[in-house]
């Protein structure tokens, strides 16, 4: 593998006298190599690299945006699906590549400041951590709305004061997590693990039946409907909408660091996660329109699903998907706001942030200011209560960084300096990583306009920070 | 005679030291001194580097100099990590190590338990014993369970083979002496004779379902005696 990782001596300081961290010595299948013999340990394998990937992602695709998209693409959000799944292959591709050249914690932050330079990397690096927020925001509203069913479903209807309950038990969810990630025990990891395999157990089961019933195995009608039935644009609307559904594969790179034989386990984890949650959204959307129709399921709202259990399976499968939702969106939520830490932990070991926002709590051994970054602004968005705006702007941030993800792949391979050698190469260079930066930006012309001035003023705002606070802070490789 | 390889972990940032004694008895090793620092999931090696690395390298470099000065040359290493288990198993198979220690406070050093499974990885703990004792004023106990499929005579020949090859790398005969039990538990008899001993010696097993389920035997007496416990380390595989 590239053993000897980017040749870059990293200069320069932020306006606090700061200096990026000194660039490791090597990079081995089990460490991170530094001076005078001093190790980082690589711990996280396969299974661990896909369970961050497919627990991040499938929480929002399946269990909070079939029945928007069905609203507004009709069955054709089947469709809108499959095209974000495509566009995040031609990214997770790319980014596989990238990950086995710079197996670094920071994941796109890193390619892009390595290879494009510091204010690309302040941009994208900023945008990660708050795209990460924005989309850990929506996934609590998610995780709200699915705690509401299972309230109603046991005949309990909440009234929390003059804001409706989903956003009250959002924030609690927000708070308690991040009051978890500060002070929990070891053994997260090991739990996402659980979590993700109960998850997939139960999707496979209650999709299994959904697929016979829709085939007609059962002997029921299945409601006939027009694929295109609110017309062309809406499918690209909502794909646009739905990519929230494919932002975890890039989670998996912000661990780099930490993911053992990364030349193999990165690009399978990526890669792997992409294809299994793409599958997996297909035939849900496949399954839950063809149960009810799409202008029914339209109506449902973010807990759709947990009619569509109910309509295959009665009150026990209301209760399977009651539960997976919980679960799936918790889940997303947690991973999300780790990597949101892991973001800010970057930017501070290369001075774009204050060296203090990375620092370890000496009692639990949490960064706790990081989390506490990720953790304020989240609880502020989730009171917004606007799932669209939140889904949107987190894809935005994050579609910015795959665009310059294959730009940077293609910059690599044409200069093609003597540190760049990638275990894994993609295949289809240089037009499958072109035509992905132009999907990527071109999805989000498909936006709603709130979210595009939102994400543009973030953009603007993560510039400003980089002439403010680190102008002279210099992070490209020998190019 | 080259020096056995010994590795050292101390968790370096957790108020773990050298404990007392430790130098005296690794003076005539190689020692591998791995300090480690175990994060939870949530933070980032990296992280936990940039903030305590100097700290615990000044620390290491203070414990290799007592260990320098006390005649063993030294390696150091500082990893952060999630899994502590994994960074010990990977330094011992990277540098070689011939054991493992189990560090803990040692008053005198007069006398090691030497515990012989069988006739399996003996060449290392031959190489463990002969290295660490030879030419010093320490008596070597040579202590095996006979099992039931074993005659007393197999077991002389094994134990007094290795007092020969002890003898042969330098051990004094003198000092040598053998031991054996039959009809006791391994673990507990190691564990009850090793309370009138300064330091036991004994190998890594093979990991079994009995293993699993009870641990490794050498953690079992690392659990009962209080003394100083070199692990000798099975023989590394190719298909790791």
């Amino acid at each position: 593998m590239g053993a000897n990782g980017v040749d870059v001596s990293t200069g320069g300081e932020n306006i606090e006298g700061q200096q990026p961290e000194p660039e490791p010595q090597a990079v081995t299948d089990e460490t991170t190599a530094h001076d005078e013999g001093v190790e980082l340990e690589r711990t996280i394998g396969l299974v661990g690299g896909l369970a961050i990937g497919i627990g991040t992602m499938i929480g929002a695709g399946i269990f909070v945006f079939p029945g928007l998209a069905a609203n507004e693409a009709g069955p054709a959000a089947a469709l809108s699906f499959a095209i974000g799944g495509v566009i995040a292959l031609l990214v997770a591709l790319p980014a596989s590549e990238l990950a086995t050249a710079m197996p670094r914690s920071g994941g796109g932050y890193y390619f892009i400041s390595r290879s494009l330079g510091t204010a690309g990397g302040a941009i994208v690096g900023l945008g990660l951590w708050l795209g990460l927020v924005f989309a850990a925001a929506f996934y609590l509203v998610g995780l709200g709305h699915y705690v509401v069913a299972v309230l109603a479903e046991i005949g309990i209807a909440l009234s929390l004061g003059p804001a409706p309950p989903h956003v009250v038990l959002g924030l609690i969810a927000g708070a308690t997590l991040t009051a978890l990630s500060v002070a929990g025990t070891e053994r997260t990891a090991a739990l996402q693990n659980v979590i993700v395999v109960v998850l997939l157990v139960i999707l496979t089961g209650v999709l299994s039946y959904g697929v016979l019933d829709a085939l007609g195995v059962f002997g029921r009608q299945t409601v006939p409907d027009t694929f295109f039935s609110k017309g062309y644009f809406p499918v690209l609307s909502t794909a646009a909408l739905v990519f929230t559904s494919y932002l975890g594969f890039a989670q998996v790179a912000t661990v780099a660091g930490e993911i053992k034989r990364p030349s193999r386990n990165l690009p399978l984890a990526m890669v792997g996660s992409v294809i299994v949650v793409t599958v997996f959204y297909a035939v849900t959307i496949l399954v839950a329109t063809s149960t009810f129709g799409a202008d029914r399921l339209g109506t449902f709202g973010e807990t759709a699903m947990v009619n569509v259990g109910r309509n295959l399976l009665g009150l026990p499968g209301a209760v399977l998907i009651l539960v997976a939702g919980l679960l799936a969106t918790f889940s997303s939520a947690n991973a999300s706001i780790l990597s949101a830490s892991r973001s800010i932990y970057a930017l501070s070991r290369d001075a774009l942030l204050p060296r203090k926002a990375s620092e370890i709590n000496l009692k639990y051994g949490t960064p706790h200011v990081a989390l506490a970054m990720a953790g304020g602004p989240i609880l502020v968005l989730v009171a917004t209560d606007s799932v669209e705006i939140l889904a949107e702007v987190a894809s935005f941030l994050h579609l910015v960084m795959y665009a310059l993800i294959c730009v940077a792949l293609l910059v690599l391979r044409r200069r093609n300096p003597a540190w760049y050698d990638p275990d894994f190469r993609m295949p289809g260079a240089p037009a499958l990583p072109a035509i992905g930066a132009v999907a990527s930006v071109a999805l989000i012309a498909f936006m709603n306009a709130a979210s595009i001035v939102i994400g543009v003023v973030i953009m603007a705002l993560s510039y400003g920070w980089y002439r403010y606070y680190a102008d002279d802070v210099r992070l490209k490789g020998d190019i | 005679m080259t020096r056995p390889s010994v590795l050292v972990p101390i968790q370096v940032l957790e108020g773990e030291s050298l404990p007392e004694g430790t130098p005296e008895l690794l003076t005539n090793a190689h020692v591998v001194l791995l300090g480690y620092h175990v994060i939870p999931g949530q933070t980032a090696p990296g992280q936990a580097r940039m903030q305590f690395e100097e700290q615990a390298l000044a620390r290491i470099e203070e414990f290799e100099a007592v260990l320098t000065e006390a005649g063993a040359t030294v390696d150091h290493r500082l990893v952060f990590t999630h899994d502590a288990q994994q960074t010990i198993n990977r330094q011992i198979a990277e540098n070689d190590c011939l054991a493992a220690l189990v560090p803990r406070t040692l008053a005198d050093l007069e006398d090691v338990l030497v515990a012989v499974r069988g006739t399996v990885g003996i060449d290392r703990l031959a190489r463990v014993v002969a290295g660490l004792f030879a030419d010093r004023d320490i008596d070597v106990t040579l202590y095996h369970v006979t099992s039931e499929d074993e005659t007393d005579a197999d077991v002389d020949v094994l134990l007094e083979g290795l007092a020969d090859r002890l003898a042969d790398e330098n051990v004094d005969p003198d000092r040598i002496e053998t031991r054996t039990d039959r009809d006791v538990k391994p673990v507990d008899a190691i564990a009850d004779l090793a309370e009138t001993y300064d330091v036991v010696v004994m190998g890594e097993s093979d990991p079994t379902l009995a293993t699993f389920v009870f641990g490794m035997p050498a953690d079992q007496v690392a659990d009962r005696f209080l003394g100083p416990v070199l692990v000798v380390q099975r023989e590394p595989t190719d298909d790791e």
